[in-house]
């Protein structure tokens, strides 16, 4: 066996999304939390098309998990994890939560803003 | 019955994914930045790199001719879950200041931000500083004094790196849980000033 076979780094990551360099829908984000479907739907349908690394997302995210720990789980470029993230949000099989909206310069929620403070004291 | 009650618990974690919010960690390379994330993170500190595509600005451009390169960046982040519906999420930034600029999906929702800078080279954390000031990002800035080395004062520091007066400064050594956190603190106690101000 070639060295190259046992490592999974070999493959080009886009190989994985099937040459797709950009998800279908474009608001991912890196700390949109996804939590996987459960119980997870049966018959073949469902699961047709999935790659390996769809089945590991799915199972990191039984607790929700944010879309850059995705990536570092599977060892993948942001982008890339996010094709994977929208495909199975596409099948019904994951779903997300978008990140708490903050722009800069405008007015923050003070309740959460002390929910930090007091959660970063008790560190 | 074990199994059935292991399952409803994960599904009711399922139903209510915590609204997270991320803090970045700026300044220059080797300042101490993936050394804070992990002594304030509860999980060790995770790496993760993304493509961006750079437009390249030159002479080339009079042609009309649009040229883009892509670059590898990589970053560290870790996680502090503040309770069950909220968790924090700190981004270390890439070494290379010229790309991660670029990099709007990092820098876009970001609640504040913290600047690591090295007494013995404050230059290296003036383009954070430029940067966060322009994109009106609150932040507060922490010289890491390693071994409690201190070769200039918080007076010092804060006219080197031209501070405005209201930004808080901390000097201590960003290895220590207890200093990181303190950080995070004064960084949270800023963000509730400015706001009531606006």
């Amino acid at each position: 066996m070639e060295p190259d076979d046992a490592d999974a780094q070999s493959v080009r990551p886009y190989t994985i999304t099937q040459g797709r360099t950009a998800p279908a829908r474009d608001d991912l984000t890196l700390i949109t939390l996804v939590t996987t479907v459960e119980p997870e739907p049966s018959g073949r349908a469902a699961s047709r098309g999935l790659q390996p690394e769809h089945r590991a997302i799915l199972r990191q995210c039984r607790a929700p998990a944010a879309v850059a720990e995705i990536a570092a789980g599977l060892d993948l470029p942001i982008s890339v994890a996010k094709i994977l993230i929208d495909d199975l949000v596409a099948l019904g099989r994951a779903t997300t939560r978008p990140p708490l909206a903050v722009a800069a310069g405008s007015t923050m929620d003070m309740n959460l803003l002390r929910a930090v403070r007091d959660g970063l004291r008790r560190l | 019955m074990a199994s059935a009650g292991f399952d409803l618990i994960q599904r009711t974690a399922a139903d209510t994914a915590p609204a997270a919010v991320k803090i970045l960690v700026a300044g220059g390379f080797g300042v101490g930045k993936t050394t804070l994330v992990g002594a304030v993170s509860e999980v060790a500190p995770l790496r993760t790199e993304e493509y961006l595509t750079v437009a390249s600005v030159g002479v080339d451009d009079v042609e009309g001719v649009e040229r883009k390169s892509t670059t590898t960046v990589a970053m560290d982040f870790g996680r502090i879950m503040v309770n069950p519906r909220l968790v924090i999420y700190l981004f270390g930034t890439p070494g290379q200041e010229r790309f991660w600029f670029m990099w709007n999906d990092l820098v876009q929702g970001a609640l504040g931000a913290i600047v690591l800078a090295d007494t013995r080279r404050l230059e290296t954390s003036f383009a954070s500083i430029d940067f966060f000031e322009s994109r009106r990002i609150p932040f507060v800035v922490g010289v890491n004094c390693f071994f409690g080395h201190r070769d200039r004062t918080e007076q010092e520091v804060r006219e080197a790196l031209d501070l405005d007066p209201e930004v808080p400064l901390l000097m201590g050594d960003m290895r220590q849980r207890a200093v990181g956190r303190e950080l995070l603190v004064s960084l949270a106690e800023h963000l509730i000033v400015t706001n009531s101000m606006t």
